[in-house]
C-alpha cells in the first residue's frame, strides 16, 4: 500500500539523488566527460559522516562540510593529474571518460584496503558502519513522526541547490563556467582562465556529490563500501533523464526515479502483484522511454538520424 | 610437468573467456568506436541462460521436480556416479552446445534491441544505457528467487565430467574453450579486414560524415553490437561450465572494465593486441593469487584488491603515456591493395 | 526553369528564435552549375543541411527528380544521388586516400555483415572498385597520394578529394560548400575548371556555395543570393554583381 512512509521515502531519496546527480550533469555539460569517480564521491561522503560519528563528532552539518572539502579536493586532484593532461594532449572525450573509469576502480579498491586496516584498529570485523549522528530532532505531526534526518536532508538539499544556482547564474565565475560549457576552445581564446575555472567547477562538483553521499548515508543508516555502487543505475538514469544537460530536468529526474522506486512499484505490487524485485526493471524502463521519446540529441553529440520519416510522397 | 598441465587446464579456459570478451569489446570500441560500459550484461545473460537451461533439462531427464537452486537439485545433478551429469553424458554435451548457440543468439538479440534506439544519441548515452542495463540485470537476479537470488545456481560441472578422470575432462574442456577462442579470433579478423571493416573505421572517425556517405550508421552499429554481444554470451556459457555455478555478484560493473583494461593495454583496434591484453591480465591475476598463497596474511594489500587497483592504474597510465597500447591499430587489409599495384603498374 | 533536378519550395528552418531560413524557393536545372552566395550567417549551409536530410525543415518541401526528399535521413538522401561536401572538410583521418574513395560506393557486397568474413564473395567487386578508384585519383592528379593518410594532403587536395570521390557512384547532384575556401587563387581556379569539366563531360549538376565571388562568378551560369534566411536576388552572375541590394547586403553584413 502507498502510505506516508512511501511518500516520505520518495522525498528523502529524491533529494539525496538530486544532490548527487546535479554535479554529474554539471561536470558533463562543462567537459563532455562522464566522471565515473562520482561514485567514489558518494562513498567518500558516506564514510565521512559514519567515521566522524565513530570518533564522536556526531553533528551532521560538520560531516557535510568535511565531505564537501574532501570530495572537492579529490575531484581537483583528478582533474590536475589526469583529465587536464589528457585534454591538453587532444584526447577524445571518450578516452578521458575511460580514464575516469580507471580512477574509479583504483579508488574503490584503495578504499577497501584502507577500510580493512582501519577496522582492525577500530576492532570491528565488518566493513559496515552505523550512522549515529545528530542534526535536527525528529518532529511529531498529528501522529506521523518526521525523522530528523529528513529535515536535515531537506534543508541541506535546498541550500546546496540554491547555492549552485546562484553561483552559476549570478557570479562571474559561474558565467565563465557556462562559457566553457558552450565552447571550451573559444572560451580560452577569449581570455577566460580555463584551467582555474575548471578546477573550481570540479571542486564544486566533487564537493556537492560528497554532500549527496552524506545524505544518502543518512537515508540508508548503515554504510558499506558498496554504498556508492548500489545507486549507479539510479544516478546515471537520472543524469540521462536530464539529458546530461539541464540541471532542472536532472532535479525532476531525481524525483521521477525515486517515485518509481517507492510509489510506482508499490502501486503495481498492490494492483497486479508485481514482485518488488522488478524495481530495477522499472528504473531502466524509465531510462529507455526517455531515450526513445525525448532523445537527448545535441547535448551528447549524436546523429542527425530519425527513426520515423515524416512524409514520403511521390508526384 | 604435471604442475604445468595443471596450470594450463585451469588457466586456458579463463584465458579463452577473457580473450573472447576482449575481442568482442575491441570490435565495438577499437573498430567502431562504441563505448560499451555494460559488456558484463551480455556475459551474464550467456551464463545464466546456460545454467538455467542445462540444470532444468537435466533435472527433468532424471524426473526431479525441485527448484533449480535447491540442495536436492544439486544432489540429483552432481552426486558422483549417480547424478544426472554422469548418467546422461550425451544430453550434457548436447546442452552445452545448445547453450553456446542460444547464448549467442539471445545475448546478441538483446544487444541489438537495447542499443539500436540509443545508437543515435552519442557515445556517452550508449555507454550509460548499457551500464544501467547490466546493473539492472544483476540487481534483478539478486532478487529473483526462481534462479537462486543472491546465491545463484549450483551443481554444474564441465561438460565432460562423466569421463571420470578429472584431468581428462578438464583438459578436454580447456581445448574446447581454446578452440572457441581461436574461432572467434579468426572470425573477427576476417570480419574487420573487409569493406565492412573500412566502414566501421569510418564510423569511428566521424559517424556523421559516414551517414552522409550513405552508410546506415545505426544499423551497422547495432549489427556489430549483435555480434559482439553474442560473443560475450558465448564467453558466459564457458564461464558457467568452467565454474560449475553462477552467482549474480560475479557480474558487477567492474568486470566490464577489467575487459576494457585488457583492450586498452593490448591496443584498441588490434585483435591480436586484445588477446595479448587478456593473456597479460589473466596471468597477473594468477601470479597475484600465487603470491598471496605464499605470503599469507602478511601481504599489505589483499591480492583481490591489489588486482583491481592494478587494473585501474593500468587503464589510467596506458591512456596517459601510451594511448595506442602494446600493439597499435592495424590498417584494414583487403585485396584492394593488390589491385592497386596492378593498376598503377599498367601505365607507369 | 527547364527540367529542374532539385526544387526547394518555401523552405524555412528555425532554431528556437533564430530564423536561419525563412521561406526560400529556388530550383537547380539538370546539368547546371549554380552558385549560392550570401553574407556570413545568411543560411547557406543550413539550406544544404535541409536538402541533405541533416535537418527536417520547419516548413516547406524539397523535391529531387520528382520525389519529395525533405524529412529523409542523410544516408537515404545520399542513396538518391546527392553528394555533399562540408564547409570544414570531413574526411576520415584513420583511412588512407584510397580507402576514403573506396568507402563511397553504396551497397557493396563486402559491407553486408554476413558476407564480410567470406572474402570470395566480394573480392572481385573490391578489385574492380580499387581499379576504378586508382584511375579516378590519377585523373585528378592524386596518383602519388593513393596510400597516403589524408593528414598528409594539402588543403586544396583535401577539397578536391572530397569532391571527386562522389564520382565513384552515379550521383547526379553535387552540393559543394565553399570548395575554394583556404585554397590559393590559382588552385581555386583550377578546382573550378575541374568542376566545369565534370559538368560538361559527365553531365553532372553542381550547386556551389562560395564566398570568393571573383572565382565563382567566372564559372557558374546562375546565382542565388541569400540574406538573413531569405532569397535576396537571383540571376546571371553579371546581373547579380550589379544588383544594389546585393552590394548593400555584402557591405552591411
Ligand atoms: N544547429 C543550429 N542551432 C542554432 N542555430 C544555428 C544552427 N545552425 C545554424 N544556426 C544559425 O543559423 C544561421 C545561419 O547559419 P549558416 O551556417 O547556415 O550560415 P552560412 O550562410 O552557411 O554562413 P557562413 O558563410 O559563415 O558559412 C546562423 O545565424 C547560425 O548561427
Ligand atoms: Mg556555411
Amino acid at each position: 500500500m502507498v502510505g506516508v512512509s512511501e511518500i516520505l521515502n520518495t522525498v528523502q531519496m529524491g533529494l539525496a539523488y538530486m544532490v548527487i546527480a546535479l554535479p554529474l550533469t554539471l561536470s558533463y555539460r562543462v567537459t563532455q566527460v562522464i566522471n565515473f569517480v562520482h561514485i567514489i564521491f558518494i562513498t567518500l561522503g558516506a564514510y565521512t559522516v559514519a567515521l566522524l560519528g565513530l570518533v564522536g563528532l556526531t553533528n551532521v552539518w560538520i560531516a557535510m562540510g568535511a565531505a564537501f572539502l574532501l570530495g572537492g579536493a579529490l575531484a581537483v586532484l583528478d582533474n590536475v593529474a589526469v583529465f587536464e593532461p589528457l585534454w591538453r594532449r587532444g584526447s577524445d572525450v571518450l578516452i578521458i571518460m575511460v580514464a575516469s573509469l580507471g580512477l574509479w576502480i583504483f579508488y574503490k579498491y584503495l578504499i577497501y584496503a584502507v577500510l580493512d586496516k582501519l577496522f582492525i584498529v577500530l576492532r570491528t570485523n565488518t566493513l559496515s558502519v552505523l550512522v549515529h549522528t545528530e542534526g535536527f530532532p525528529s518532529v511529531s505531526l498529528g501522529g506521523i513522526t518526521i525523522d530528523g534526518y529528513l529535515i536535515d536532508t531537506v534543508v541541506a538539499s535546498v541550500i546546496v541547490s540554491l547555492a549552485l544556482y546562484l553561483i552559476l547564474m549570478r557570479t562571474r565565475i559561474g558565467k565563465a563556467i557556462r562559457a566553457i560549457a558552450d565552447n571550451q576552445v573559444l572560451a580560452e581564446i577569449s581570455g577566460i582562465p580555463r584551467g582555474r575555472v575548471l578546477n573550481f567547477m570540479w571542486f564544486l562538483s566533487g564537493g556537492i556529490a560528497a554532500v549527496g553521499g552524506v545524505l544518502w548515508a543518512l537515508f540508508q543508516t548503515t554504510v558499506t563500501p558498496e554504498i556508492g555502487d548500489q545507486i549507479i543505475l539510479q544516478v546515471f538514469s537520472i543524469a540521462v533523464i536530464g539529458g546530461l544537460y539541464s540541471l532542472t530536468k536532472t532535479a525532476i529526474g531525481a524525483f521521477i526515479v525515486s517515485g518509481t522506486e517507492n510509489i510506482v512499484i508499490a502501486v503495481l505490487h498492490d494492483a497486479f502483484g508485481l514482485p518488488l524485485s522488478f524495481r530495477p526493471f522499472l528504473v531502466f524502463l524509465v531510462l529507455l522511454v526517455v531515450i526513445l521519446i525525448w532523445p537527448p540529441l545535441g547535448a551528447g553529440g549524436g546523429l542527425p538520424y530519425r527513426f520515423r520519416v515524416r512524409h514520403r510522397s511521390r508526384r | 610437468m604435471e604442475s604445468i598441465i595443471g596450470f594450463l587446464i585451469s588457466w586456458l579456459p579463463i584465458f579463452a573467456i577473457y580473450g573472447i570478451l576482449s575481442i568482442s569489446l575491441n570490435l565495438e570500441i577499437g573498430y567502431t568506436g562504441m563505448a560499451n560500459f555494460g559488456k558484463v550484461a551480455f556475459y551474464a545473460i550467456g551464463a545464466y541462460l546456460s545454467a538455467a537451461l542445462t540444470i532444468s533439462v537435466m533435472l527433468s531427464l532424471v524426473g526431479k521436480n525441485v527448484p533449480l537452486y535447491s540442495i536436492e537439485a544439486v544432489q540429483a545433478l552432481s552426486t558422483e556416479g549417480t547424478g544426472a551429469l554422469y548418467t546422461h553424458p550425451a544430453a550434457l554435451v548436447g546442452l552445452f552446445v545448445l547453450s553456446l548457440v542460444l547464448a549467442f543468439l539471445v545475448a546478441g538479440a538483446v544487444g541489438y534491441l537495447i542499443t539500436y534506439p540509443t545508437l543515435r544519441v552519442g557515445p556517452a548515452f550508449l555507454g550509460i544505457t548499457v551500464l544501467a542495463f547490466g546493473e539492472m540485470f544483476r540487481v534483478f537476479m539478486r532478487n529473483y528467487e526462481p534462479l537462486g537470488s543472491t546465491k545463484g545456481l549450483f551443481g554444474l560441472n564441465n561438460p565432460f565430467v562423466w569421463l571420470g578422470n578429472s584431468l581428462l575432462s578438464q583438459g578436454l574442456f580447456a581445448l574446447v574453450a581454446l578452440g572457441l577462442l581461436l574461432a572467434v579470433y579468426v572470425y573477427a579478423e576476417r570480419f574487420v579486414n573487409s569493406p565492412l571493416g573500412r566502414t566501421l573505421r569510418a564510423i569511428k572517425d566521424d559517424e556523421v560524415a559516414a551517414l552522409c556517405l550513405g552508410k546506415h550508421v545505426p544499423r551497422v552499429k547495432a549489427t556489430v553490437f549483435f555480434i559482439a554481444s553474442g560473443m560475450a554470451g558465448v564467453a558466459g556459457v564457458l564461464w558457467t561450465f568452467y565454474q560449475g555455478s553462477v552467482q549474480p555478484d560475479t557480474f558487477v560493473p567492474i568486470l566490464t572494465f577489467y575487459v576494457w583494461a585488457m583492450v586498452i593495454l593490448g591496443g584498441m583496434g588490434n585483435n591480436l593486441g586484445a588477446l595479448l591484453g587478456a593473456a597479460v591480465f589473466t596471468l597477473v591475476d594468477r601470479a597475484l593469487t600465487f603470491a598471496a598463497g605464499m605470503m599469507g596474511p602478511s601481504l599489505i594489500i589483499p591480492p583481490n584488491y591489489l588486482r583491481w587497483m592494478i587494473v585501474g592504474l593500468v587503464i589510467v597510465l596506458v591512456l596517459m603515456f601510451r594511448p595506442e597500447g602494446i600493439k597499435p591499430a592495424r590498417p584494414i587489409k583487403t585485396p584492394a591493395w593488390e589491385a592497386v599495384k596492378e593498376e598503377v603498374g599498367k601505365d607507369g | 526553369m527547364a527540367d529542374p533536378i532539385l526544387e526547394v519550395k518555401d523552405v524555412a528552418k528555425y532554431f528556437g528564435g533564430v530564423k536561419a531560413l525563412d521561406g526560400v524557393t529556388l530550383s537547380v536545372p539538370r546539368g547546371g552549375m549554380i552558385g549560392l552566395i550570401g553574407p556570413n550567417g545568411s543560411g547557406k549551409t543550413t539550406l544544404f543541411n535541409v536538402i541533405t536530410g541533416f535537418y527536417v525543415p520547419t516548413r516547406g518541401e524539397v523535391w529531387f527528380e520528382g520525389e519529395r526528399i525533405d524529412g529523409l535521413n542523410p544516408n537515404e538522401v545520399y542513396l538518391k544521388g546527392i553528394v555533399r561536401t562540408f564547409q570544414i572538410p570531413r574526411l576520415f583521418p584513420s583511412l588512407t586516400v584510397l580507402e576514403n574513395v573506396l568507402l563511397t560506393p553504396p551497397n557493396q557486397i563486402g559491407e553486408r555483415p554476413l558476407y564480410a568474413p567470406i572474402r570470395s564473395k566480394w573480392e572481385k567487386q573490391e578489385r574492380e572498385l580499387a581499379r576504378k578508384a586508382v584511375r579516378l585519383l590519377k585523373r585528378f592528379g592524386l596518383g602519388d597520394y593513393i596510400h597516403a593518410s589524408v593528414s598528409e594532403l594539402s588543403a586544396a587536395h583535401i577539397k578536391l578529394l572530397e569532391t571527386i570521390r562522389g564520382l565513384m557512384t552515379d550521383a547526379k547532384l553535387y552540393l559543394l560548400d565553399e570548395p575554394a575556401a583556404g585554397v590559393a587563387y590559382d588552385m581555386a581556379k583550377e578546382m573550378f575548371s575541374f568542376v566545369r569539366r565534370l559538368r560538361d563531360e559527365e553531365g553532372l549538376t553542381f550547386f556551389i556555395i562560395e564566398h570568393r565571388l571573383e572565382v565563382l562568378m567566372e564559372f557558374v551560369d546562375y546565382v542565388y543570393v541569400l540574406h538573413n534566411g531569405k532569397l535576396l536576388a537571383e540571376g546571371k552572375p553579371d546581373e547579380v554583381v550589379q544588383n544594389k541590394a546585393v552590394i548593400e547586403a555584402y557591405l552591411g553584413g
